[in-house]
């Protein structure tokens, strides 16, 4: 009869090992800016460009670009050269095609600081082109030798570096800041976990005492803590969530303590009502009038009980803590300083990447999320089916 | 069965007190000055000192509370502090709105979870069940945000069978008949988005209960009498796991009601949830009390409802008798 | 290759290519609309939703386009063209002047330096804002180019503190020039990333460079409204903020005036300089314009110098309309969403067919008097009219309905005054049929004085007295002189005189939902402008129609 363990328990274990063991292992800052913003992944083919940088310097006066792809998103040309003689220089720009453009100039004796970017509309203005033209498209018309010469007089000293970003990045592409979507995806793990687990294991100690606690004592003390949830109920969650961010602060901790707070009442409830129907069943009757105390009963019959119920709360209980982080992150409500899939997604979502189709910015994030929640849902059911055997299906896992 | 009534009335009352005082209380201690968001930069100080006098916010806060009490149970919210229009002018039409997508959802949810569920119990093992589970683990574990944009992507705008926002075409359809059709079809993609997202925890719920139910020995029983399948699982097996049902159905209520909030967001919907939450982040007080006072009120009535329900569906609650032992 | 469609596109930054000059130079006085007969502002809040719509053809015009990423892709659309204007805009990022150690302006001109705003620009805006040196936006008729500029150059700062005696612990942070004690922590008040994304974004980046000199600095993210408060209370170290500014230069007397540091005043820097003081004061109470450039340019020049601000940028404003349409109107000072559009545009093809105009808020009450929210102003510009309009090219002054007018400093009791004589067009009628006259001017002015009502206060506190010698002649005498009552009396809306009588309480006035006394068809939201309000459906749409009586069509 022993089967192997579900596919929830050991995805549970690949998760914590990622969360665990992934964020030390990665190869630096995962807020770096690695490839220009919304870069595709490396592998989903067409005709980007990969990286280039080259550099004009006193010994090489010249950069030829042997271009064989689309032109690059942008181009950035930065740096100083030191120049002795009095004499105006120019940098020019030779396309394939013979076009030739004056990128920069001089009048040269001194010390010439170049700052250029393709993206300046000062640039775009200096190439001629209106403000929404791209000027990389201008300078890369098309394949072949395209070359950046520097005119006039030799430097003496310094260097200017060029550099093309590259069209596409890594596994899964970057971000609007052009970071790398891989790294934030693994650091984020750890926070819907963390959020996810503790949230809940709050909520359901605090539900699960305060409901057996009404349900088994009955009287006032029932009657005013079910209007405290009653109370707790009627107030719409999400948005006592936002006042209370509101004033705490949208630190994790700060997070997780009000997901907790606000979310033991459904527990609380459902095992009370389970305690009331205990309470007035018969065996508890005898119990009681074989002399046994509250607490025995609590601790030897109630609990054991309430335990299945409990545990359908936890199962479902993660899952909506994270998905309450993500809806909070969504409305912009989580500390933006903490990568989290739900921040990932809210900012894809606020800098349009959605509507731009950026898939690799949505679907990691919004996979991850459910798939998470999808592993809890099954550990709990698997939890709940060891301690009520009825419950376990034919074949539905 | 009256002093159950007037108890439950009692305490729905306590309940709708605590409201009102938690809404004016939470929104009080909100951090900022109101001042703040309604003053154009070229407002001197005294056109700003002008404008906290006009809106009376020199009071003592007793009085405050006082007023406010009054006028939350006459339905008189008061001025909005940003659209300086009496709240309850502006909520009103929001509240058919969001009605119109909570109902919707919350019945057709409820319905179509509870009749999978049943169905998911009574044959172990079957497609049904399979299909319960899997969509039903799928659709709760789907930030519903996230499900409801790429719907919104997807059928309204790369093929577009639905509108991309709001409840109303532009122009307007000229016939009533029309209008009302127009209407639905607007109201589907959110309420249809809410059902997709929320049925599933409703179907596992009540295939668990159910299952619990089927093992019972009245279930047997009923069986042992010969007793038609259908009347066996309906009339008893589900009679008795009715009560756990309307827990959940209470709930579920102010979670559906959150997901108000990011439904009419995603959606542009005109609603009470959009209205709170554009209240609450322009820390307009008098609004975002009366949009929260009206969820809640919402919520109270369903909870009233359920407790009925609740009682007639489950005889041994003994109602009356119950406690003052 | 330049794409056709280019073509279209009005110039800006004096770039003027051969070919388009044509549509650069926009004529004023060609404008004989509106031509379209419906217009329907569709709420559309999310920005997602704006630019789905506008690529389906759900929306013809959408102004105020933030993303790059939606620039990028609409500059892309062939059905779609796009325009750009500079914004009277400007970010920057304050200090609190009152205290250590931001009273010291060398550590000031040194944060100027460390802070990279072109790179911030490129960054996060791709280009699509301008950074600036200066406490006016470029757009700014008075902007004054030839400032102090503080290049980026992080090198140069910590030589410019050396030089003053700063040092610098072993950490790095700095130390003042006679003291051993490194510069305490410090925080640089910032909107949250909920509110404005890019604005924390830029936070970020600032603080970044400024610890990078030795500036032991981090962002607090605060709620707009709590982080307004500790402005107000004075109780913050920096600051960052922007500013939407009108043409008018005077707002740098606002911001940097002494007189204009009190609790929740708008010198929340707290400068007091007494050489600026009298340039602003001058620039305020200016007689005339030319006095009034003088002083302004004067101004920004000692502003560049004293650094109580590090302006960053400013916001260009980018708006798209879908091409099917013609007549469309945008200026290097003007983006294409604008009153001169409505009043021009026509369909390319095909016979007459409602607009749909992008309203990104739902309008608050439609209340003229009481709002002082931009969305509902995007209406009821188009219903309300002042007696001078703005020029969307030169950004100078316009006949509108008046058709000419004086400003002359003249003695009274108690010194000069100055005195605005406006003449009135005649042949203008409220939309409700009644005749407009300076009776209607008069009444107006009036009840905003009477009333004291916020919007305007500011614009008429300072009359003295209105003569209305005849039915087209109107004459303001202010209290005292100032060259910007021109632009205060002459660009307020001008109300209906028998609709304001029945106004009885003004703040809770909700003109769109009473009945005309005199037009049953039509409600009391009724202006001499271009469009008649027809219907306000809360969250879908407000619908206007051609005023059929407008003035400007009167000569078809």
């Amino acid at each position: 009869m022993r089967k192997p363990p579900r596919w929830s328990f050991m995805a549970f274990l690949l998760i914590l090992a990622v969360a665990a063991a992934g964020p030390p292992m990665l190869p630096g800052d995962p807020g770096r800016t690695m490839a220009k913003p919304f870069a595709p992944p490396a592998w989903s083919g067409g005709d980007a460009p990969p990286p280039f940088s080259g550099a004009i310097t006193p010994a090489s006066r010249e950069i030829t670009i042997d271009w064989k792809w689309d032109a690059p998103e942008n181009l950035t040309l930065k740096g100083q050269l030191a120049f002795d003689e009095d004499s105006p220089v120019r940098l020019v720009w030779t396309t394939a095609e013979g076009g030739s453009f004056t990128l920069a100039s001089f009048r040269g004796g001194s010390l010439w600081e170049v700052d250029l970017d393709a993206r300046d509309m000062a640039f775009k203005t200096g190439l001629g082109i209106p403000p929404f033209a791209s000027a990389t498209s201008l300078l890369f018309p098309g394949r072949g030798v395209q070359t950046l010469s520097l005119e006039g007089p030799a430097p003496s000293g310094g260097s200017l570096d060029l550099a093309l970003p590259g069209g596409r990045w890594g596994l899964l592409g970057t971000d609007q800041r052009g970071r790398d979507v891989l790294s934030l995806f693994i650091v984020g793990v750890r926070v819907s976990l963390l959020v996810g687990i503790s949230a809940t294991l709050l909520a359901s100690l605090l539900g699960l005492s305060i409901g057996l606690t009404s349900g088994y004592l009955g009287g006032a003390a029932d009657a005013l803590i079910m209007r405290a949830v009653d109370v707790l109920l009627s107030i719409p969650v999400l948005p006592i969530l936002m006042v209370f961010v509101g004033i705490w602060g949208k630190g994790l901790w700060q997070l997780v303590m009000i997901l907790g707070l606000f979310s033991w009442m459904g527990t609380a409830r459902t095992v009370r009502s389970l305690a009331l129907s205990l309470r007035e069943s018969c065996y508890v009757e005898n119990l009681r009038s074989l002399g046994a105390g509250p607490w025995y009963i609590l601790y030897r019959h109630l609990l054991p009980e309430a335990m299945p119920v409990v545990l359908a709360a936890v199962s479902l209980g993660v899952p909506g803590a994270i998905l309450a982080e993500a809806g909070l992150s969504f409305l912009g409500l989580s500390d933006p300083r903490v990568i989290s899939w739900g921040r990932m997604l809210h900012e894809a979502h606020g800098f349009g990447a959605f509507t731009a189709g950026a898939w690799w910015l949505i679907i990691p994030p919004g996979l991850g999320i459910s798939l998470i929640c999808l592993v809890f849902l099954d550990m709990g059911r698997a939890i709940e089916e060891m301690a009520d055997p009825r419950l376990k299906g034919g074949g539905g896992r | 069965m009256r002093s159950y009534w007037t108890k439950r009335v009692l305490g729905a009352a306590a309940v709708l007190l605590l409201v009102i005082a938690a809404n004016f209380f939470l929104f009080r201690i909100m951090p900022g000055d109101v001042v703040s968001t309604i003053v154009d930069p070229r407002f001197s100080p005294e056109a700003k000192e002008r404008m906290r006098e006009v809106f009376g916010l020199d009071l003592p806060l007793g009085r405050q509370f006082a007023v406010y009490v009054r006028r939350m149970l006459t339905f008189d919210f008061g001025i909005s502090f940003l659209s300086q229009r009496p709240v309850w002018d502006e909520l009103k039409s929001r509240v058919p709105n969001t009605v119109a997508l909570l109902g919707s959802a919350l019945v057709l949810s409820s319905a179509l979870g509870t009749w999978l569920g049943v169905k998911a119990a009574r044959k172990r093992g079957g497609f049904t069940e399979k299909v319960v589970l899997l969509s039903g683990s799928v659709s709760f574990s789907f930030p519903s945000f996230f499900v409801q944009l790429v719907l919104l992507l997807l059928l309204a705008y790369t093929f577009p069978l639905f509108p991309l926002r709001g409840s109303v075409s532009i122009p307007l359809p000229q016939t009533g008949t029309a209008r009302a059709l127009d209407y639905l079809w607007h109201l589907l993609l959110p309420a249809g988005s809410l059902v997709l997202l929320g049925f599933g925890s409703w179907a596992i719920y009540v295939r668990n209960l159910m299952v619990k139910t089927l093992g019972e020995d009245f279930i047997l029983m009923a069986r042992a009498k010969g007793l038609p399948e259908g009347r066996v699982l309906w009339n008893h097996a589900f009679r008795s796991a009715l009560p756990p049902v309307l827990t959940l159905f209470l709930l579920a209520l102010p979670g559906i009601v959150s997901g108000a909030v990011l439904t009419e967001t995603v959606f542009s919907l005109h609603g009470v949830g959009k209205y709170l939450l554009d209240s609450i982040m322009g820390h307009d007080y008098p609004a975002a009390g009366a949009a929260f006072y009206i969820l809640g009120l919402l919520t109270i009535a369903s909870n009233l409802a359920a407790d009925a329900a609740y009682a007639l569906a489950d005889p041994r609650i003994r109602v009356g008798g119950r406690v003052q032992s | 290759m330049i794409p056709r469609r280019f073509l279209s596109l009005i110039l800006f930054l004096g770039l003027i290519l051969q070919g388009k000059a044509a549509c650069a130079d926009f004529d004023v006085s060609s404008v004989k609309g509106p031509h379209i007969k419906d217009l329907y502002m569709v709420i559309y809040r999310d920005p997602d939703s704006q630019m789905l719509a506008l690529q389906k053809g759900e929306l013809d015009v959408l102004g105020d386009i933030a993303r790059p990423s939606d620039v990028d892709r609409l500059a892309s659309n062939q059905e779609i063209s796009l325009s750009i204007s500079r914004g009277f805009h400007l970010f920057f990022m304050g200090f609190n002047l009152r205290k250590e150690p931001w009273n010291d302006r060398t550590l000031r001109h040194a944060a100027a330096m460390a802070v990279p705003s072109r790179q911030i620009v490129r960054d996060i805006f791709s280009g699509y804002s301008e950074p600036v040196d200066t406490y006016l936006p470029p757009v700014s008729p008075y902007y004054e180019p030839d400032v102090t500029v503080h290049e980026h150059d992080p090198a140069k700062a910590r030589q410019i503190l050396a030089d003053a005696g700063w040092k610098w612990s072993t950490e790095g942070t700095l130390i003042p020039p006679g003291g051993d004690r490194p510069l305490k922590a410090v925080k640089l008040l910032s909107p949250t990333a909920q509110v404005a994304p890019t604005t924390a974004e830029i936070s970020n980046r600032i603080a970044e460079a400024l610890k990078s000199i030795g500036i032991p600095l981090s962002v607090e993210p605060l709620d707009f409204s709590s982080m307004i408060s500790r402005l107000d209370r004075h109780d913050f170290d920096l600051f960052v903020m922007a500013w939407s500014l009108s043409r008018d230069p005077d707002s740098l007397f606002a911001f940097f005036h002494s007189s204009m540091d009190v609790p929740g005043g708008y010198n929340i820097q707290g400068l007091h300089d007494p050489e600026l003081d009298k340039v602003l004061e001058e620039l305020r109470w200016a007689p005339d314009e030319k006095t009034a450039d003088g002083a302004a340019r004067k101004a920004q020049r000692m502003l560049s110098d004293i650094s109580p601000w590090i302006p960053i940028y400013s916001r260009y404003m980018v708006a798209a309309v879908r091409d099917d349409w013609e007549g469309v109107v945008s200026t290097r000072s003007t983006s294409a969403d604008n009153l001169w559009t409505l009043l021009n545009m026509r369909p390319l093809h095909g016979g007459e067919r409602p607009v749909m105009w992008c309203l990104p808020e739902e309008p608050r009450s439609l209340n003229p008097l009481g709002t002082s929210s931009a969305y509902d102003w995007q209406v009821l510009a188009l219903i309300y009219e002042g007696l001078i309009a703005v020029d969307p090219e030169t950004l100078g002054d316009l006949p509108w309905l008046a058709t000419d007018w004086k400003v002359e400093t003249v003695d009274g009791e108690g010194g000069p005054h100055t005195r605005l004589t406006f003449t009135l067009r005649e042949g203008v009628r409220w939309q409700d049929g009644i005749p407009f006259t300076s009776r209607d001017v008069r009444k107006t002015l009036e009840f905003l004085k009477e009333h004291e009502i916020p919007r305007y206060y500011d614009n008429v506190r300072d009359i003295e007295r209105i003569d209305t010698p005849d039915d087209h002649t109107v004459i303001v005498t202010m209290g005292n002189v100032s060259y910007w009552h021109l632009h205060n009396i002459g660009g307020s809306p001008v109300f209906p005189a028998h609709i304001l009588e029945t106004v009885k309480d003004w703040e809770s006035w909700q003109p769109a939902r009473e009945t005309n006394p005199s037009v049953k068809e039509l409600t009391s939201l009724v202006g001499t402008g271009p469009f008649v309000f027809r219907e306000y459906r809360p969250g879908e749409f407000v619908h206007l129609v051609r005023n059929e009586g407008f003035w400007l069509l009167g000569g078809d």
